[in-house]
C-alpha cells in the first residue's frame, strides 16, 4: 500500500478519524470526546496543528475543517492524506443541522472511500430555534450508515454517539456519475498501485484534477493517466470538478428534500413553481416579457426619465455647468477653458453624460440587475435560450458565455476558451462583440428605449435578435459544428437580500466610475481635439452620405458615433443626449439606437479579442462589426420609408 | 469559495479579471464571476467602497453573532 505521512501519535490500528466542514464543532466535539488529554502537533511538512487523544482507548485526530476533498489548500492536502493514510479507520463526520446540503455534500465524497463512517448531526439545537428539522432515521434509511444527532457543547447524544463506534459501517447509499465518468473511473481505478478499496475516491479526486495524487498513485501508468483525465475534461465544457460537484449535489438534494423540513418551505414552493413557469416553452416567454417590462418600468422610467431629468436640469443645470463656467471665467487661456466647460468640455461632456445621463440609469439599472441575478432567474434564462440556439445549431455550450456576458463582455470573451473547436469559439465571440452588452451598456442602452413608444422598442428588439440569429445560422453554416447537450446546474429561485444588493450595486458603481468614466473623458478629448483641429468638421463632411444619407441622422450623431468606436454606451449616451434636446424624432432614436447596439462594445473586448485569439481576427471582427451595423441601420432606415411607418 | 446562488465551488483566484481584463490593469473588476451559473459576486479586496459598507452595516463586535456558551 502507498505510504503517505504519517504522524508519530497516531501510531495503532484503528483510530477515529474527526472530519467536516469549517464551523461545524469539531473541536467541540472532539473536547467532549476526549477529555483533558489532547496532544497538538504539526502534520508534516505543514503548518497545520492537529489535535490527537483518545476516546475509549482508541487514538482519534482531529482534521482540519474542509469544503471537499479536491485538495486545494494545504487543510484540504492534510485531511486528504489522513484519510488515505489511515485505512483501516472509522470516520467521524460533523455535520451541521443547519446546513445539511453542505455538509452532505462532504458526505458523498467520503462515502467514496468506502470506510466505515458515523454521521454526526451537531448543533442540532440552534436548527431546532430556527425551525429547521432533520429527519435522522428516515436519513439513517437512505444513506444506509449511522446518524446521532449531537449538541456537542452541552454533551448531548455525546453517549449515543460513543455506542456506535464499533457498529458503524460504509454508506451504502452512493453517487452514480454520468456515463462518461463512471467510464473514466472504471477505467482509472485498475490503474492505482498499492490500494486497497479507496480507488474510487482517489480515480474521482484525480479527476477533479488532484494532479499530485495521480504522481503518487500512478507509478508506470501515470502518462496513461493523465491522457485519461485530459480526454474526460474534453467531452465537458467546464472544468471537471465543478461536473462531479453538480453531480453529486443533484443526490445530496434528493436526500436533503427527503429529510429536511424548513420553517419556509411554503416560500420555498412558491419559488419552485415561478422556477418551473420560466422555464416552460410558452410561460417562460411570458415571464420573460414580463421581468422585461418591469426592467423598461424602473431603468427607462425611474432611471432614464425621472432621474436623469433631475440630474441633468437642477443638478448640473442649475449647479455644477453655471458654476464651472463662472469658474472657468478665471481661467485666463480659452483653450484650457474650452478644454473644461466647451461644447467638447471635460466638465459639460464627459462629466455631464457620465454623471447625469449614464449613473442614474446605471444605478437603477445595477439594482434591478442584482435582484434578478439574486433571485436565480439568469440561469433560466440560459436554458430558455438554448432552445433557439440548439435551432441555430449553434453548440449548446455556446449559451453560458452569452449569460456571462450580460455581466462583463470581456469577462464572457475569456469564458469562450471551454469551447471545444476553434470555429465556436469564433462565432462565439463574434456574437458577443456583435449584440450581448454588458451590463452597464444593457442600462444605457435600455434607458434610450424611454424615448421611443412600445411599437418602436419591439422594432428594436426585433431587429437585435433577428441579427443575431441571421449571424448565428450564416456563421453556423459556414462553420459545421457537431451538437453537444448543455446542462446547467439550476439553483433554486429565492428571494433576493436587500443588504447583498445594495453591496453589489455599490461595488458596481464603483467599478463604473473609476473604469468607465476614464474612457468618457479619453472619448471627449479625443472629439475635443478633432474639433479644435478642424478634422470633426471634415470627418463630419465625409460621413455625411452614410449618416444624413443611409441613416438620416442629423449630422451631430457622427461625434456620438465616434466616440461609440471607444465605448458603446458613451455613444448612447451621447445620442441619449441629442433625443433628450429634441433633436431626433422617433424613426432616428430607432435607427441609432440598433447601430450603436450593434458597435463592438468596448476598446477593451477588441484587446481581449486580440490577445484570445490573435490581432488578425481583432481586425476582422472590428472589420465586419462595424460596417455591419451601419449596414443593418442603412436597411432599417430605407425599410421604415418603404413602408412609411411613422409610429 | 462557495457560489452563493448555485453552490458549486469554485477557485476565486481564476475567476477575477484582475489579471485577465487589460483594463483592469489598475485595479481589476472588483467581481468575480461563478463559472457554473454566472452570479456575480463581490471581491471584496478589490471593492473598497463595498468593504467599508459591509463594515458598516455589520459592525465588528456586531452581537448579531451569538458567542458559544461551552
Ligand atoms: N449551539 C451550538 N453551538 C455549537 C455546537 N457545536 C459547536 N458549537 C459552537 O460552534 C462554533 C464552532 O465550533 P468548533 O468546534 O470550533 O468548530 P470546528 O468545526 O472545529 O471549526 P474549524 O476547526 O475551525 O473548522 C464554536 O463556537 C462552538 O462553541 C452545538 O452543537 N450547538
Ligand atoms: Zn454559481
Ligand atoms: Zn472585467
Amino acid at each position: 500500500m502507498t505510504r503517505f505521512p504519517i504522524i508519530p501519535s497516531l501510531e495503532g490500528d484503528v483510530h477515529v478519524i474527526l472530519v467536516g466542514n469549517p464551523n461545524v464543532g469539531k473541536s467541540a466535539l472532539f473536547g467532549a470526546l476526549t477529555g483533558r488529554y489532547v496532544e497538538i502537533s504539526n502534520f508534516p511538512g505543514t503548518t497545520v496543528e492537529l489535535s490527537t487523544g483518545h476516546t475509549d482507548g482508541m487514538p482519534l485526530v482531529d482534521t482540519p475543517g474542509i469544503q471537499s476533498l479536491h485538495a486545494r489548500s494545504d487543510d484540504e492536502r492534510v485531511t486528504r492524506d489522513i484519510l488515505l493514510e489511515r485505512g483501516g479507520s472509522l470516520v467521524l463526520q460533523v455535520a451541521d443541522a443547519r446546513n445539511l446540503r453542505r455538509s452532505l455534500l462532504l458526505t458523498m465524497q467520503l462515502a467514496e472511500l468506502d470506510r466505515p463512517l458515523l454521521l454526526d448531526v451537531n448543533m442540532v439545537d440552534e436548527a431546532r430555534e430556527r425551525g429547521i428539522q432533520v429527519d435522522v432515521v428516515h436519513l439513517e434509511q437512505l444513506l444506509g450508515a449511522q446518524v446521532v444527532p449531537t449538541v456537542a457543547v452541552t454533551g448531548e447524544g455525546i453517549e449515543t454517539l460513543r455506542s456506535r463506534f464499533q457498529t458503524a459501517r460504509p454508506v451504502r447509499h452512493r453517487v452514480r456519475y454520468d456515463a462518461a465518468i463512471e467510464e473514466a473511473v472504471a477505467r482509472l481505478a485498475p490503474l492505482l498501485e498499492g490500494r486497497d478499496g479507496d480507488e474510487r475516491a482517489i480515480a474521482l479526486m484525480i479527476l477533479a484534477g488532484d494532479a499530485e495524487l495521480a504522481a503518487r498513485c500512478g507509478g508506470a501508468h501515470r502518462a496513461e493517466i493523465e491522457a485519461l483525465v485530459a480526454r474526460t475534461a474534453e467531452r465537458y465544457p467546464r472544468p471537471l470538478h465543478f461536473v462531479l460537484t453538480g453531480q453529486r449535489l443533484r443526490a445530496v438534494d434528493e436526500l436533503v428534500a427527503a429529510v429536511v423540513r424548513h420553517p419556509e418551505t411554503r416560500q420555498a414552493h412558491a419559488g419552485e413553481t415561478l422556477g418551473r413557469l420560466a422555464l416552460h416553452p410558452v410561460w417562460g416567454v411570458a415571464v420573460l416579457i414580463a421581468v422585461l417590462a418591469l426592467f423598461y418600468l424602473f431603468v427607462g422610467r425611474l432611471g432614464a426619465g425621472v432621474c436623469v431629468n433631475w440630474m441633468e436640469k437642477v443638478f448640473f443645470g442649475r449647479g455644477v455647468n453655471p458654476l464651472a463656467t463662472w469658474l472657468a471665467g478665471f481661467i485666463p487661456v480659452p483653450l484650457v477653458r474650452d478644454l473644461l466647460v466647451g461644447e467638447y468640455g471635460l466638465i459639460t461632456m464627459a462629466l455631464t453624460y457620465g454623471i447625469a445621463i449614464v449613473l442614474p440609469i446605471v444605478l437603477t439599472f445595477f439594482i434591478a440587475f442584482g435582484l434578478l441575478e439574486d433571485s436565480g432567474y439568469l440561469p433560466r434564462l440560459a436554458v430558455m435560450m438554448d432552445r433557439p440556439f440548439k435551432a441555430l445549431g449553434l453548440n449548446g455550450k455556446a449559451v453560458l458565455p452569452m449569460v456571462l456576458g450580460l455581466g462583463c463582455d470581456t469577462m464572457a470573451t475569456m469564458t469562450t476558451r471551454i469551447l471545444e473547436t476553434r470555429k465556436d469559439r469564433l462565432m462565439v465571440t463574434l456574437l458577443l462583440a456583435l449584440g450581448v452588452p454588458c451590463s452597464a451598456q444593457l442600462g444605457v442602452i435600455m434607458g434610450m428605449t424611454a424615448y421611443l413608444p412600445p411599437a418602436a422598442i419591439v422594432v428594436w428588439g426585433a431587429v437585435v435578435t433577428g441579427v443575431m440569429f441571421a449571424v448565428g445560422w450564416a456563421a453556423s453554416r459556414v462553420i459545421p459544428g457537431e451538437r453537444s447537450d448543455f446542462i446547467l446546474e439550476l439553483p433554486p429561485i429565492r428571494r433576493p437580500q436587500l443588504v447583498n444588493i445594495v453591496i453589489k450595486t455599490v461595488a458596481r458603481l464603483e467599478w463604473y466610475l473609476k473604469e468607465v468614466l476614464p474612457l468618457f473623458a479619453l472619448g471627449t478629448l479625443l472629439l475635443f481635439v478633432l474639433d479644435r483641429t478642424g478634422a470633426l468638421h471634415l470627418l463630419e463632411r465625409w460621413a455625411a452620405p452614410l449618416v444624413e444619407g443611409g441613416l438620416g441622422l442629423p449630422r451631430a450623431t457622427t461625434a456620438s458615433f465616434i466616440v461609440g468606436f471607444l465605448r458603446r454606451d458613451y455613444g448612447a449616451a451621447g445620442l441619449f443626449a441629442l433625443a433628450r434636446a429634441g433633436a431626433l424624432s422617433v424613426p432616428q432614436v430607432l435607427v441609432s439606437l440598433v447601430v450603436i447596439t450593434l458597435f463592438v462594445p468596448c476598446v477593451a473586448n477588441v484587446l481581449v479579442i486580440a490577445r484570445e485569439h490573435g490581432t488578425k481576427v481583432a481586425f476582422w471582427v472590428v472589420g465586419f462589426v462595424f460596417p455591419f451595423a451601419f449596414a443593418v441601420g442603412v436597411l432599417l432606415h430605407f425599410g421604415l420609408l418603404v413602408f412609411g411607418v411613422h409610429f | 469559495m462557495l457560489c452563493p446562488l448555485c453552490g458549486c465551488e469554485f477557485d476565486e483566484t481564476d475567476h477575477s479579471c484582475l489579471s485577465e481584463c487589460p483594463m483592469a490593469a489598475i485595479q481589476g473588476c472588483n467581481l468575480i464571476c461563478c463559472p457554473n451559473c454566472g452570479y456575480q459576486m463581490v471581491d471584496e479586496s478589490k471593492s473598497g467602497a463595498a468593504k467599508l459598507l459591509r463594515r458598516l452595516l455589520h459592525p465588528p463586535g456586531d452581537p448579531g453573532k451569538k458567542e458559544p456558551t461551552p
